[in-house]
């Protein structure tokens, strides 16, 4: 064997040898990610469901009654109490009993019946955006919907036909028909991890050489500096790939991630995708002094990275200056692979732009914390 | 040591300082093969940076550093594959065996199989680690631990050898046996190049130089180093302490 065979796969088998005897990193590597994110599949939901209401029924009628109770029939809107006036709604909105209340007025049966367009006022709490978006909507959706049975009702009644809408719109939901989050967010979530334990761990391994002499004792060998680094970097490429088949499971079998696209695809994607972030987590080792300064090294990279990926919230909701930062971050077109594979089956011809970049930025940082490498450590 | 012999390690006129703080003054030796060469002095006199620039692991501010006649912090030197380094500092892999440490480094420097196992049971043999190859080298004892490193750094035949205080913290039954496993060494023509601040080792060396706050103070053979002194062979300390005396004029008394 080559002699610089023989020195890699020394290398390789300390680096095993040391990851494996050392149970607190294995249990970092391996099962950590997994209970992340199961824990993580869980709890960042976005789903909107549950919304705590009140009603202000002002009318009490048949009508009146009829129109809350079918409002909050689905599982969206739950009701909490029936309140007397506008002035203790705005009371439960305010202390947090309700993040909804529905004012229904005098009259309301009067004036639906005279089709004098009764006016129901909806209160909703929008400190969270998110979930008075989605309660917004479907209470304008049920107004919409209850408005067409009245007319129609109306319109039985008197022996007319209701005219047709001039343009329908018929939505279909393609790739996630169910809009569950966790489908859109585990793929994000493993990505995720797998940034923050692969940098990290890279980052201090290398720092922990530095900090207890070995890579000393290393230098005055004719061990080169990329062969250390291949070496070093290997195993943590085949963790990383076992890493996200295990993500990828737990996410099939827990939240129903369906795996529709090529799986063949999604490992040359994490093979790139690690070469970047054990790059980066190389480069901070080269300008740390201990494993302490790599850690938090590593965590200011990762924060960044995770927050500017499209992993947590939409890119395109960013304003320009900042989306102009995420085309220079790998967690990002990984994250377009997994979720354009693994949901809607897209392959090499949809995704090559983002393989390209996960490859270049993976070739760079490798490049370049090599060089420093060398530099730092002659 | 004959005059004629080759010089494996020579720093001309060396400077190196740490931020502020100078840790060598223009120092100046050579080193013979087969010579035993002592860096003896204080703590912060300068010893260690004199090895580690000998090793390449660090580059002088100014100054020539020579080992086997390149320059050792070269990228792309051959020195590497002929020299081997006992640093002050336990830098072995801890939670690796003894087997596993020394198994390592053969590999690092590309030993065949055969040329593997005969150095092997040689140096465990030497050693007396023979016992001991299954246990972690962080639960070795300090002077198992050297002898260990000592191990590692002789598997390729090194033709120079640095070792940096290398009986710091034995004890001195340990001590005593790596004396004579480094004359072992020298017997078969390796260079050995010790650090230590203890001045009765001094006496074990064929010359040594005396290093004092980055200044090389003195050189010579510990023979005649004490004979000029006019004091018995065994006290090199006094002859330390007159020529500390002599060159900061008694401020350092």
């Amino acid at each position: 064997m080559h002699p610089l065979l023989v020195q890699y796969r020394a290398v390789v088998v300390k680096e095993v040898r040391q990851t494996v005897r050392d149970r607190r990193v294995m249990a970092l590597l391996t099962i950590a990610p997994l209970v992340q994110l199961f824990v993580l599949g869980f709890a960042v939901n976005f789903d909107v469901r549950h919304v705590p209401t009140v009603v202000v029924d002002q009318d009490r009628t048949v009508e009146s009654r009829d129109y809350a109770r079918a409002q909050l029939a689905g599982d969206t809107l739950d009701l909490k109490a029936e309140l007397r006036d506008e002035h203790a709604a705005e009371e439960a909105l305010e202390d947090g009993r309700a993040s909804v209340a529905l004012v229904l007025p005098r009259d309301f049966q009067k004036d639906v019946l005279r089709g004098q367009g009764a006016q129901v006022q909806a209160l909703v709490d929008g400190s969270d955006p998110t979930r008075s978006g989605v309660a917004s909507d479907a209470v304008a959706r049920f107004a919409a919907l209850r408005a067409t049975q009245l007319l129609q009702a109306q319109a039985r009644a008197q022996g007319t036909s209701v005219p047709r809408a001039p343009v329908a719109l018929v939505p279909r939901v393609l790739y996630n028909p169910e809009l569950s989050t966790s489908v859109y967010v585990v793929p994000g979530i493993a990505a995720m991890l797998l940034l923050i334990v692969t940098t990290v761990i890279m980052a201090m391994g290398l720092s922990r050489e530095r900090e207890t002499g070995t890579l000393e004792q290393l230098q005055v060998t004719p061990l080169r500096p990329g062969i250390l680094m291949a070496g070093k970097v290997t195993p943590f490429l085949v963790i990383g790939l076992v890493d996200v088949g295990l993500a990828l499971s737990v996410g099939a079998w827990v939240f129903g991630v369906p795996l529709r696209g090529s799986l063949v695809l999604v490992a040359v994607a994490t093979l790139f995708y690690l070469l970047s972030t054990l790059g980066v987590g190389l480069l901070i080792a080269t300008v740390s002094r201990t494993q302490q300064q790599a850690f938090v090294g590593g965590f200011l990279f990762v924060l960044p990275a995770v927050l500017l990926s499209g992993v947590m919230s939409p890119i395109r909701a960013m304003p320009d200056w900042l989306a102009v930062v995420t085309y220079v971050n790998p967690v990002r077109y990984y994250v377009e692979v997994l979720r354009g594979s693994l949901l809607k089956d897209a392959g090499l011809p949809d995704l090559w732009r983002q393989l390209v970049m996960l490859a270049a930025f993976g070739t760079v940082v490798m490049s370049v914390a090599a060089r420093r490498f060398h530099k730092t450590s002659a | 040591m004959s005059a004629e012999a080759a010089v494996d390690v020579e720093l001309k006129d060396v400077r190196r300082a740490f931020g502020a703080t100078q840790a060598l003054r223009g120092v100046s030796l050579a080193v013979h093969a087969g010579e035993v060469y002592g860096l003896v002095g204080p703590d912060g006199a300068g010893k260690t940076t004199s090895i580690r620039l000998m090793a390449g692991l660090l580059l002088p501010d100014a100054g020539q550093v020579r080992t086997l006649s390149e320059d050792p912090a070269a990228p792309r030197s051959h020195v590497r594959e002929s020299l081997g380094l006992v640093p002050q500092r336990n830098t072995l892999y801890g939670d690796l065996s003894v087997e596993e440490n020394l198994r390592f480094f053969a590999r690092l420097f590309a030993l065949s199989k055969e040329d593997f196992a005969e150095r092997r049971a040689r140096l465990l043999d030497i050693t007396r680690l023979g016992r001991f190859t299954d246990r972690r080298a962080d639960a070795l004892s300090g002077g198992m631990y050297k002898k260990l490193a000592l191990a590692c750094a002789l598997l390729h035949r090194p033709r120079v050898l640095l070792l940096d205080e290398p009986t710091n913290g034995v004890d001195p039954v340990s001590r005593r046996e790596l004396w004579e496993l480094l004359y072992g060494l020298v017997h078969e023509g390796m260079t050995l190049i010790v650090s230590t601040p203890y001045m009765d080792e001094a006496a074990r060396c064929h010359r040594v130089g005396l290093l004092y706050a980055g200044e090389l103070i003195a050189q010579g053979a510990p023979r005649e180093l004490t004979r000029a002194h006019g004091v018995a062979a065994s006290d090199f300390e006094a002859v330390f302490l007159a020529l500390v005396e002599k060159h900061t004029g008694g401020r350092a008394a």
